[in-house]
């Protein structure tokens, strides 16, 4: 527990509620905003116009989908987003964690 | 089954498996996925390519990648889990193809990438490693520990017990050897670790920076500093130095500065522990004031290792918690007392950090505090402890599952209670029950002042009495057994009528009801408490029981048959009226469509006959079934919509009723594709976004086009301008160069000081150009020049070329003017 993050122990502490993606640990402003420009890939403008944040149960069900397996979702954590190892490990520890935690 | 197979390589190469493909695919390399959705797809092709080119090396080669994957694996992960880290290192090196290797500059972008392959992988295969060391460390954590106690002293025990460490046998010494190889191999690319380290903090959570400006100024020597850093920003889990780095930098100085110990992850905790334990013993020294506390959180240590689900991953934890509980039972044995200040440790000791560090510390403490009785069975313990190290989380386990079968079994003698209570409660009913039907039976009434003979005939009435019958037959019956009694009964009746006591008998005439007056209007005797037998009784207790329930339930058999009626009515208007929407909106599909295709193909009429449409929308067999709907349909319409006008019209000789559509198509232009322009910012920068301050004047930003939709000549002049406009209050830009060939779109900006450069990283980075996130990090000024020697020389301050004191405007005309040029090759 003490290994880790603040950020991480904020996510892991409580129910994820509507947080944006940014409070995964590991995640931060430049990736968030990819992650949110991936999920708005569909058909619409990109980022700027609009201000809807991209939530966190948006990669919790990408974590879901790949049946929670770290390896895969660090995977497409990385094609999507463009993350690196590091960060990718971290946020799929955290989410593992939290559905540890919370499923 | 082997076609199959061979129609599916055939597709392996153009990758259009099927979802079903390629789930049956992996499935037959025993790996089972999740859905696959559109989302998931790509990774599992990943997978699949992955999985196969495994197979095929696993032909060819040996068993070495097997028995790499064997050593790699961690107790983590799947069935191939251990497999995978070793492939994933093998295709990394194999089959990475950095396509900014090939540019003739120096490689300036493909270095930093190619520095995060190799680091990528190191990362890997130091994660693995750490997870099997930390297996075999901790039993060589505990002997620190135990040693620290023995010591008491525990301010220079860190040092004592780094060195212990360092000297331990067996693990620690390939612990040591690794790190060697790990420490030389970052320190090839770690001229790239300026760059990198704020490229990758730039994600990374809170104090990153701040931990690495705390170690760095800690530590004078440049290039293992730059490895202790740069490690640290590698590991997933380096932020415990925030803990360590804030709190116990000093000790950090104090202790021989040994890049390897340092840097090694495991190691890093040991420290922390350590560390963590210096620091706590001032501000444990007043909470902890009895063993008894200390036992008490000790016992509570295992339900916050339960709750919190972390531990199991965290081993040296689990083996600190262990040590607790160990010693928490000796403790058991020793001192059972204390109550009273339990409640108060209760409190003040939350589940956290420091909670555990000071229960870590408190033992330890205690254990300072003169208890030598007990160190000596600690010495017999130990060794025990050390051989159940891996046995006690299962202990802690099994507590938890004792703790959760206790409460099941209060659970279950609650169950009982309950039972009882119901058992109970249906007994009282009953036996009040019962005693209302004696109660009803028993009739005593004591008539005092009777004649002789009124008692005879009252005799001879008990007997009509316990036959329950009421009339007047007895009477004569009486009469003809005895005949003298016959004018007692004649002054028996009449005694009854006019006294007023409740003899049992009650006397009603022909009319129901009439106060009696002559002995002659009697024509019923009816008693009033009659003595029935049980059984009798019972029976009519228990036909009136169910006939008023029968009533009641035929009452309320009705009320509910009414209500159910009633909502099932009103859900099939629901329901009609449903349909009856989506109709309506069906019909506004089609007619809209029609007149958009009338529209391009003047051919067709703009209206179309009404019951053409509703043979279009309609299947046949619905037909006579959605009659009733349709005309609702056509009736809401007609009423409600403003866009469609019915209309009579003559089509090919017969007249129809029709329908028009009278909405002026609006036009939108779908594609208002953005060129050249900022757009905006996607969130603020703080400190956790970016480095707390500008290092080097140079900057590099990413993506701000893409080389191969480029079309043009000038558009990379059009970067600069935007650049410049952008960055128009800071006037120290001095050189721009856009690469043309990267791949990421790749923008070289040198500024005149780091200030500027800041003021610059702040405006640009984050920012949206061109409906493209735009990324930006420092560069070094050598590497800088050493690309671009000709920016040596400039110190001139760039600007936008139409701006001279003027307002953004003719800039931003120009670059949409220049940007509508290219729009073409955009959209």
């Amino acid at each position: 527990m003490s290994t880790s993050t603040q950020k991480h122990r904020d996510f892991v502490g409580e129910p994820m509620g509507d947080k944006p993606v940014t409070s995964l640990s590991g995640i931060g402003g430049i990736l968030g905003e990819k992650l949110r420009h991936q999920s708005l890939r569909q058909g619409e403008t990109p980022g700027p116009f609009l201000t809807r944040d991209l939530l966190a149960y948006v990669v919790l069900g990408q974590f879901l989908l790949l049946k929670k397996d770290p390896e895969m979702f660090t995977e497409w954590l990385r094609d999507t987003s463009g993350a690196n190892s590091r960060q990718a490990g971290l946020c799929s520890q955290c989410l593992r964690e939290w559905c540890d935690a919370f499923l | 089954m082997i076609l199959n197979a061979a129609h599916i390589l055939s597709k392996m190469a153009s990758t259009q498996l099927t979802d079903e493909e390629l789930f049956s695919e992996l499935k037959r390399f025993g790996f089972t996925p999740g859905p696959v959705t559109e989302n998931t797809r790509p990774v599992y092709l990943k997978k699949l390519k992955k999985l196969r080119e495994e197979q095929q090396q696993r032909g060819s080669r040996s068993g070495k990648t097997r028995s790499g994957g064997a050593i790699n694996s961690t107790s983590g992960g799947g069935n191939t889990a251990g497999s995978r880290p070793a492939s994933h290192d093998v295709t990394h090196l194999s089959s990475s193809r950095r396509p900014g290797r090939k540019s003739s500059v120096l490689g300036f972008s493909s270095d930093e990438s190619d520095a995060e392959a190799p680091l990528k992988r190191e990362g890997l295969n130091h994660s693995s490693k750490s997870d099997r060391n930390s297996s075999l460390l901790q039993q060589t954590k505990v002997r620190p520990v135990t040693t620290s106690r023995m010591a008491t002293k525990i301010q220079f025990g860190a040092t004592s017990t780094l060195n212990s460490n360092n000297s331990s046998p067996g693990p620690g010494g390939q612990r040591s050897v690794s790190l060697g190889w790990g420490v030389r191999a970052r320190s090839r690319p770690s001229p790239e670790a300026e760059g990198r380290d704020y490229d990758e903090s730039g994600d990374e959570d809170d104090h990153e920076g701040g931990m690495e400006q705390n170690s760095r100024s800690l530590n004078g020597s440049g290039a293992p500093h730059l490895n202790a850093s740069k490690l640290a920003g590698d590991y997933s889990d380096s932020d415990e130095e925030e803990v360590m780095g804030r709190s116990a930098g000093d000790q950090l100085g104090r202790s021989p500065p040994k890049a390897g110990f340092h840097s090694h992850k495991a190691g890093q905790r040991s420290q922390t522990g350590v560390a963590a334990r210096q620091v706590n013993p001032p501000d444990i020294l007043n909470m902890v004031a009895s063993r008894g506390e200390e036992e008490e959180v000790n016992r509570r240590d295992p339900s916050p290792a339960s709750r919190c689900h972390n531990f199991a991953r965290k081993p040296i934890y689990v083996s600190l918690a262990e040590n607790r509980a160990g010693e928490a039972g000796e403790n058991n044995h020793v001192d059972g007392e204390d109550e009273a200040p339990r409640s108060g440790s209760r409190s003040r000791f939350a589940i956290g950090l420091r909670p555990r560090f000071s229960n870590y510390s408190s033992l330890s403490q205690t254990y300072r505090g003169g208890h030598p009785n007990h160190t000596a069975p600690n010495h017999a313990h130990s060794p025990a402890v050390l051989k159940q190290r891996l046995s006690v989380p299962e202990d802690d386990l099994l507590q938890q599952f004792k703790r959760d079968e206790v409460a099941s079994s209060s659970s279950f003698s609650a169950h009982y209670l309950s039972m009882f209570l119901l058992t109970a409660a249906c007994l009282f009913f009953l036996l009040l029950g019962l005693m209302y039907l004696r109660m009803r039976g028993s009739g005593s009434s004591e008539v005092d002042g009777v004649s002789k003979c009124l008692t005879n005939v009252q005799a001879a009435i008990q007997l009509f009495i316990l036959q329950g019958k009421w009339c007047l037959y007895l009477v004569s019956f009486v009469q003809v057994q005895n005949p003298e009694f016959d004018g007692f009964i004649e002054t028996a009746l009449e005694w009854i009528i006019r006294t007023g006591q409740d003899v049992g008998i009650r006397l009603t005439g022909q009319v129901a009801d009439d106060p009696l007056i002559d002995v002659s209007e009697i024509s019923r005797l009816e008693s009033t408490h009659p003595k029935m037998p049980f059984m009798c009784r019972f029976r009519r207790a228990f036909l009136t029981v169910i006939s008023r329930v029968f009533l009641i339930a035929v009452v309320a058999g009705c009320a509910w048959s009414v209500v159910y009626y009633v909502k099932y009515r009103w859900r099939k208007e629901e329901e009609q009226t449903r349909q009856m929407y989506d109709m309506v909106e069906r019909i506004i599909d089609v007619l809209r469509s029609h007149s958009e295709a009338c529209q391009e193909n003047l051919d067709l009429k703009p209206y179309l006959p009404i019951p053409h449409v509703r043979d279009s929308l309609v299947q046949p067999q619905d037909r006579s079934k959605m009659m009733k709907v349709w005309e609702r349909a056509e009736r809401f319409l007609s009423a409600n919509e403003s866009r469609i006008r019915k209309e009579s019209q003559r089509i090919d000789g017969g007249d129809f009723l029709v329908w028009r559509w009278i909405q002026p198509s609006l036009s939108c232009d779908k594609t208002l594709m953005p060129s050249k322009v900022w757009q905006g910012k996607a969130f603020p920068l703080d400190r956790r976004n970016s480095p707390p301050n500008s290092l080097t004047p140079c900057l590099k930003i990413r993506n701000m086009f893409d080389p191969v939709m480029e079309v043009g000549e000038s558009w990379d002049l059009a970067i600069h301008e935007a650049i410049l406009e952008k960055c128009h209050d800071n006037d120290g830009i001095v050189h721009i160069a856009v690469d043309k060939n990267s791949r990421e779109g790749c923008v070289y900006v040198k500024c005149l000081s780091a200030e500027h450069s800041g003021r610059a990283f702040k405006a640009l980075h984050g920012s949206w150009f061109d409906g493209k996130l735009v990324t930006v990090k420092y560069l070094r000024l050598d590497r800088y020049h050493q690309r671009f020697p000709q920016a040596q020389g400039s110190s001139t301050p760039l600007m936008a070329s139409s701006l001279h004191g003027n307002a953004p405007g003719p800039t931003t005309n120009r670059l949409q003017h220049r940007g509508a040029a290219h729009s073409s090759g955009f959209s």
